[in-house]
């Protein structure tokens, strides 16, 4: 869960703290505005009301004084915010010196986040882990429709384009875990497209790391065995990686090598638990109609091995 | 007491009765006053449709996880609500009261061309039910009212829902250029004498200005409909970036006319609240100038500003910084009408009848979405905001809170003039009310959604703290909302049975409409009275103290335009954008390396050059044609027009054999971009041919039935300045295409 | 180098243009009336656009700095000029005398604003541009040509004798249809791959300041050819606009035409619709 309220008033990273600051100054500026001409109407309704008996008032057609102040006072206040804007956009969105490896790789798919970190090898899905205290790059590509990747707490959302890369700084100053949304509308599914951002001490990060890059763990007891023959019998393996075990065409379904450390399922659809996995195996359309995880009408007892099975990929 | 001048007589034919009784009389109609009350209450209709699907979708939002209506549905709906809203209810309700009060406001007795004006009207429904005809073909369109490839492409929207989109848009976009270039011919021909253009009311002058707006960027989305028609059943990619296509290009072709349209849907609602400010407030509008020149600035930046929808797409800070500057600017000449409309207050004597109310609530609303709009011209608050719930309450108290509520001031003004029948004020105290209530509760806290992070468009939501307590007010708002409308439905019903019988001026206005009885005859004025001012109404009831002249007496404009001559210029211009948006796409496709056919391997720039000489030389008759009609030389008028088709159809023949000849290669539409674009350009452009050999074979036709009367010179011309048209768009199309220039 | 060196020294001195500069101000000043603040600003402009930094950046390492010149060439230094002229006597010899041809050429808008529009497009041919670049004799030619179409296009506008301009509404759709031109040409500078002009792609870096402007400036090739389609396109359809809005405002304050007997006015009611 969030920490916070109102995500885009609590910034967590030098890059939304300026968007935050300006905001609010634009807001101030926006409330003065909106004062006066509220002052204007409801005062010009109060004091000018008709009085019974009354003619209509002799004409006044301007003046063009106060027509030329609200004219070139405005103006003035739109060149100062453009100023306060491009200071902004310079604060908030660093742009990346050319020909600079990305740190992170997000890709964006019909209903999921795939996540690569290129220099570690390690590809995930839906939540990311970053250390503290270092900003991340991060190229955004995407593998169908346009998404569009938002943390408020972290960064500018920036659309994910087929056919384009995009870049993003992605850092924190302090640990915490962050919530986002795919924020454009990508297709049937796209409200269940969340993602999930681990900012963590370098230490924590590093020893994450290392365990993403571990194979899978191979089952230690009959249960789990059963499960992985589940898996590896059912038509999971043609779209679900998981290195040690299978190796389909890169990104048709999420990676699955350590799919039991994250804490959700379903880009969102579910909190991550045993109950929730034994549900969404048994009939994820139910839980997600639109996704394209078809409903592979698994028996109990082959929904519950292969429970056992993914639960125990830490 | 000023005393109305009364200046009609409702008399009419006993022929002319009958004609225009009952139901036939309304479907046939060409009077510019039933086709407004036509599109009213079409609009009305599909108001109440596009209501309940937003109702559906707030019951639906009203708490976390629900599951009362499918994702799938949710996408139906919130797409048919947007689609709905936009191109069958406020662009039509704005045209068809433009339609009711142009001829009125300025003297005249109908329309430029009142059979355009019923094809308008009519296509309005036609394109609605094309629109929901798709319900009972797979499915409404699921992609969002602005379809953003490659969402919409038949790879990931499979439905007809889809195209039925693009077909009712491309109806109903028809149907609003065909009205703008009908109020364009109108206001410029129409006049009565001594309404200056300087003179005009408020409401005229921005429906004039607005008329340009529909004109220039309804071809914009036919462009862009018409590509994505192409791809979706040629097989071409002009939008799959899998194939080498461009989504980008889509938003920036969508939004070339987005942007402009929702200036489209809210230039209008400000001429209302000119006209019905000064008139409550006894005042007349604070800086007529001011107020009429920041229209035009509006207008011209709000060509420059479309990329502020495109923030997010990462087009590179330069572009962005650009994009924000125009975007702040276009805020100065907004805040300069809305301090306009206060100052108009201040030394009145305000009388706060419904329509008062709402023009009242109208002023306030507008500006907190006009403001939240500044919020989005300065680029890094957009990053966070955009595609949120916030956008979502932006975009609504603009149009809902603003444009929507003028609507209602608006009918609450003039429904007297239209019906002869006063609205209940006590009703529409309580309509006001609940409204205002309704409407702020609704959108207001969609403001904190969005600052919460809730993306629009999505069919339900987990339980974050305050989504569901927010969300849930919001859905009792819009209930309130719903039930304040149906007010207004009852307002309209009772009082068109029991209203207090309005009489020719309820409200002392000044404008020429009151001037007519109420309902206004077919004619609308027998005599119109003199006009001097911008307050002719005034000048009659004061005639110790009327306003300033405006202009020096006896004024004129500087110019006498023939409303034949205005339509056709008008519609080509309508045209050359539609051709300048291909022209674009060829320039930014074939400017990058591709594989397959290319022009130098394809085309035969000597065999089509010489059939360009033959449409050249076409465009030399027809010139001459014209003068031999015009020297009352019909014999050689028929001969060059003969001529005229004949070197015309060389041409066609030309092309066709092109195409025939790069068929039989295997070169077709969807090859690859080159011949996507080749074929897309040569094609249409040998379409608007086609329609041009159609047109003079009629007036070919005609001549040799011996039924040229004496206008029919005009028309010659017209059709005349048509096929030069397709001329010079052959020239610079065969320029781009076979001499390579600008690439 | 760092910026603030690069702006102090880089400043070059063109005798010819110092040469014109002189004589504007000679002519501004013998006959010295208030509209001459113009001509002196329009000198001004004119001087910074071809010896301050502006020029050396021209001058083979930015196309915006090039775009930025003919920007100021073609809409300002001539529309400051023009200013400077305003209400001021005819000279004798032009409406009948040996300037009569220069008068017939100036007297039709069509051909200003060919001149105007079909000037700028006519410098972005890339075979055109690269040589303006390479080739001082033609970059002088541009700089020339570039006053002259510029002042001819304002003309029907801002001409120095009222008489010549075109009314305000036809001004407006002069100036109108102008901005579009020059809308097309920046959108397709800017959105385009093709460059336009390719000799900035691999500048010389003659005053050793390439370091300065790739890295601190950030100014890419690609960002710089992006640059110079929105200077192209933003600031010059402003320019537009402004003019526009002056001409509106200077249409509302004229007194209005007299009508020319009653011929003009036409009763609505004997419309009759022939047409559509």
């Amino acid at each position: 869960m969030p920490n916070n309220y109102i995500p885009v008033f609590d910034p967590a990273s030098a890059h939304t703290e300026a968007i935050s600051h300006l905001f609010i100054t634009v807001l101030v500026v926006c409330a003065v505005i909106l004062l006066i001409v509220i002052g204007m109407v409801a005062i010009g309704l109060l004091r000018f009301r008709q009085r019974p008996g009354s003619v209509d008032p002799p004409p006044h057609f301007g003046n063009r004084q106060l027509e030329l102040l609200w004219t070139i006072g405005p103006t003035l206040i739109v060149i100062w915010l453009f100023i306060l804007t491009a200071r902004g956009m310079r604060e908030s969105d660093p742009i990346p010196p050319p020909n600079l490896e990305p740190d992170l790789v997000i890709i964006g798919h019909q209903f999921w986040w795939e996540v690569r970190y290129p220099k570690a090898g390690v590809i995930t899905a839906n939540e990311i882990h970053l250390p503290t205290g270092t900003k991340w790059l991060v190229r955004m590509e995407s593998a169908d429709v346009i998404h569009d990747f938002w943390m408020p707490e972290l960064a500018r959302k920036i659309q994910l384009i087929p056919g384009q890369t995009n870049h993003l700084w992605l850092d924190a100053k302090k640990p915490g875990r962050f919530l986002g949304n795919c924020v454009e509308y990508c297709g049937v599914e796209h409200a269940w497209m969340l993602a999930v951002v681990v900012m963590e001490s370098p230490e924590d990060f590093a020893a994450w790391l290392r365990g993403q890059q571990k194979p899978a763990p191979s089952p230690a007891m009959d249960s789990t065995r059963n499960g992985l023959q589940v898996f590896t019998a059912q038509t999971c393996v043609n779209c679900h990686a998981i290195r040690g075990v299978s190796t389909p065409a890169a990104g048709a379904a999420p990676d699955l090598t350590h799919v039991a450390d994250r804490s959700i399922l379903g880009a969102g659809a579910l909190a991550n638990s045993a109950t929730n996995l034994f549900r969404w195996l048994k009939n994820p359309q139910a839980i997600k109609p639109g996704c394209l995880m078809p409903n592979l009408k698994l028996t109990d007892a082959q929904a519950g091995a292969l429970t056992e099975y993914l639960e125990d990929l830490q | 007491m000023s005393a109305t001048v009364s200046t009609t007589s409702a008399m009419a034919t006993p022929e002319a009765e009958e004609k225009s009784r009952g139901l036939y009389g309304w479907v046939a109609t060409v009077d510019h006053k039933r086709i407004g009350i036509l599109y009213l209450l079409t609009t009305l209709f599909f108001f109440m449709v596009g209501g309940v699907e937003a109702l559906l979708m707030r019951i639906q939002l009203a708490r976390p996880n629900n599951n009362f209506i499918s994702p799938d549905a949710f996408g139906q709906l919130f797409t048919m609500h947007g689609t709905t809203m936009i191109f069958l209810v406020v662009m039509p309700t704005l045209i068809g009261l433009a339609n009711y009060l142009v001829p009125l406001m300025i003297g005249a007795r109908d329309m430029a061309f009142p059979r355009l004006n019923a094809f308008g009207y009519w296509m309005l429904p036609f394109g609605g039910l094309l629109l929901h005809y798709s319900l009972l073909t797979g499915g409404a369109p699921a992609v969002g009212w602005f379809s953003y490839a490659p969402l919409s492409e038949t790879a990931y929207a499979s439905t007809s829902g889809t195209d039925y989109w693009g077909l009712a848009l491309l109806v109903i976009g028809i149907g609003s250029v065909a009205a703008s270039i009908n109020l364009i011919a109108t206001i410029l021909t129409l006049r009565a004498p001594g309404l200056t253009i300087r003179r005009l009311p408020l409401f005229v002058w921005m429906v004039f200005i607005n008329s340009f707006l529909v004109i220039l960027a309804l071809p914009f989305l036919n462009a862009a409909i018409v590509m994505l028609f192409i791809d979706r059943h040629l097989g071409a990619h002009f939008f799959m970036p899998s194939h080498g296509g461009s989504a980008v290009l889509w938003q920036h072709f969508f939004w070339a006319f987005g942007h402009p349209e929702v200036y489209i849907m809210v230039l209008p609602a400000f001429g209302i609240i000119s006209e019905i400010v000064p008139v409550f407030a006894r005042r007349p509008i604070f800086g007529y100038e001011f107020v009429a020149g920041s229209t035009v600035a509006i207008a011209l930046l709000s060509f420059g500003v479309w990329a502020h929808h495109m923030f997010a797409v990462g087009l590179g800070h330069p572009i962005d910084m650009f994009f924000s500057a125009t975007s702040l600017l276009i805020a100065v000449p907004t805040g300069i009408k809305v301090f306009a409309w206060s100052a108009t207050l201040w030394g009145g004597s305000i009388r706060l009848t419904t329509a008062m109310l709402f023009a009242m609530a109208f002023l306030i609303q507008f500006t907190i979405g006009g403001l939240s709009g500044v919020t989005f011209a300065v680029v890094p608050i957009d990053w966070q905001v955009t595609g949120t719930y916030y956008l979502v309450a932006h975009f609504h108290y603009v149009l809902f809170g603003g444009t929507f509520f003028a609507v209602f001031a608006a009918v609450y003004y003039w429904f007297p003039k239209m019906s002869g029948r006063m609205l209940s004020e006590k009703l529409g105290q309580l309509n006001f009310w609940t409204a205002v209530i309704g409407f702020n509760t609704t959108f207001f806290v969609q403001h904190f959604l969005g600052l919460m992070g809730m993306p629009r468009r999505v069919y339900t939501y987990a339980d974050l703290p305050g989504w569901g307590w927010l969300n849930l007010i919001s859905t009792l708002g819009a209930f309130l909302l719903g039930f304040s409308v149906l007010l207004l439905l009852c307002n309209i019903i009772i009082s068109l049975r029991r209203g207090r019988p309005a009489g020719d001026n309820p409200w002392q206005a000044w404008t020429l409409e009151w001037a007519a009885t109420s309902p206004p005859p077919e004619q609308n004025f027998d005599c119109v009275p003199p006009i001097n001012s911008r307050r002719p109404l005034w000048d009659l009831a004061h005639p110790e103290n009327p306003d300033p002249i405006v202009g020096g007496p006896q004024s004129i404009d500087g110019f006498v335009l023939e409303k034949n001559r205005v339509g056709m210029v008008t519609f080509l211009v309508s045209e050359s954008c539609f051709f300048l948006m291909l022209i674009l796409a060829w320039l930014f496709y074939n400017s990058r390396a591709m594989t397959g056919p290319s022009p130098a391997s394809t085309l035969d720039a000597h065999k089509t050059g010489l059939f360009t000489l033959c449409l050249l030389a076409s465009s030399l008759t027809i010139w001459l044609a014209e003068r031999q009609l015009r020297a009352g030389r019909p014999g050689w008028f028929r001969g060059l027009l003969g001529l005229t088709i004949l070197l015309g159809a060389v041409f066609i023949v030309g092309q066709g054999r092109e195409y025939f000849r790069l068929y039989h290669q295997g070169i077709v539409v969807s090859s690859n971009l080159f011949t996507t674009t080749f074929f897309t350009l040569t094609g249409f452009h040998g379409l608007h041919v086609c329609v041009g050999l159609v047109l003079l074979l009629i007036l070919l036709g005609l001549s040799l039935a011996g039924d040229f009367k004496q206008g029919r010179l005009e028309a010659v011309k017209s059709i005349g300045l048509y096929w030069h048209f397709v001329d010079i768009v052959w020239i610079v199309v065969f320029s781009v295409i076979y001499l390579k220039l600008l690439l | 180098m760092t910026t603030s060196h690069f702006l102090i020294s880089a400043w070059s001195w063109n005798p010819w243009v110092i040469a014109f500069c002189a004589a504007a101000l000679f002519m501004g000043f013998a006959r010295f009336r208030p509209q001459t603040a113009w001509l002196l600003l329009g000198t001004a402009v004119f001087f910074l656009t071809l010896c301050s930094p502006v020029n050396a950046l021209a001058n083979g390492y930015l196309f915006s700095a090039h775009m930025l010149q003919h920007l100021l060439l073609l809409l300002i230094v001539p529309l400051l000029i023009l200013l400077g002229l305003s209400g001021g006597a005819v000279p004798q010899g032009f409406e009948n005398g040996r300037w009569r041809w220069a008068n017939r050429i100036l007297r039709r808008p069509v051909a200003a604003w060919l001149m105007g529009v079909g000037g700028m497009w006519l410098w972005h041919a890339p075979t055109l541009c690269n040589a303006a670049v390479s080739n001082v004799w033609v970059h002088r030619l541009q700089t020339a040509s570039l006053l002259v179409m510029g002042l001819a296009f304002w003309w029907p506008i801002i001409g120095p004798w009222t008489r010549q301009r075109l009314v305000p509404l036809a001004g407006m759709i002069y100036l109108f249809t102008a901005c579009l031109g020059c809308t097309i040409l920046g959108i397709i500078i800017t959105f385009s791959p093709v460059e336009v002009c390719s000799i900035y792609l691999h500048p010389m870096d003659r005053l050793g300041i390439l370091p300065l402007i790739q890295g601190n400036w950030g100014l890419t090739p690609a960002k710089d050819q992006q640059l110079g389609g929105l200077l192209m396109w933003v600031p010059a359809c402003l320019i537009y606009f402004f003019g526009i809005l002056g001409l509106l405002v200077r249409w509302y304050r004229e007194p209005g035409q007299e009508a020319v007997g009653c011929a003009a006015a036409r009763p609505p009611l004997m419309e009759k619709s022939y047409g559509l």
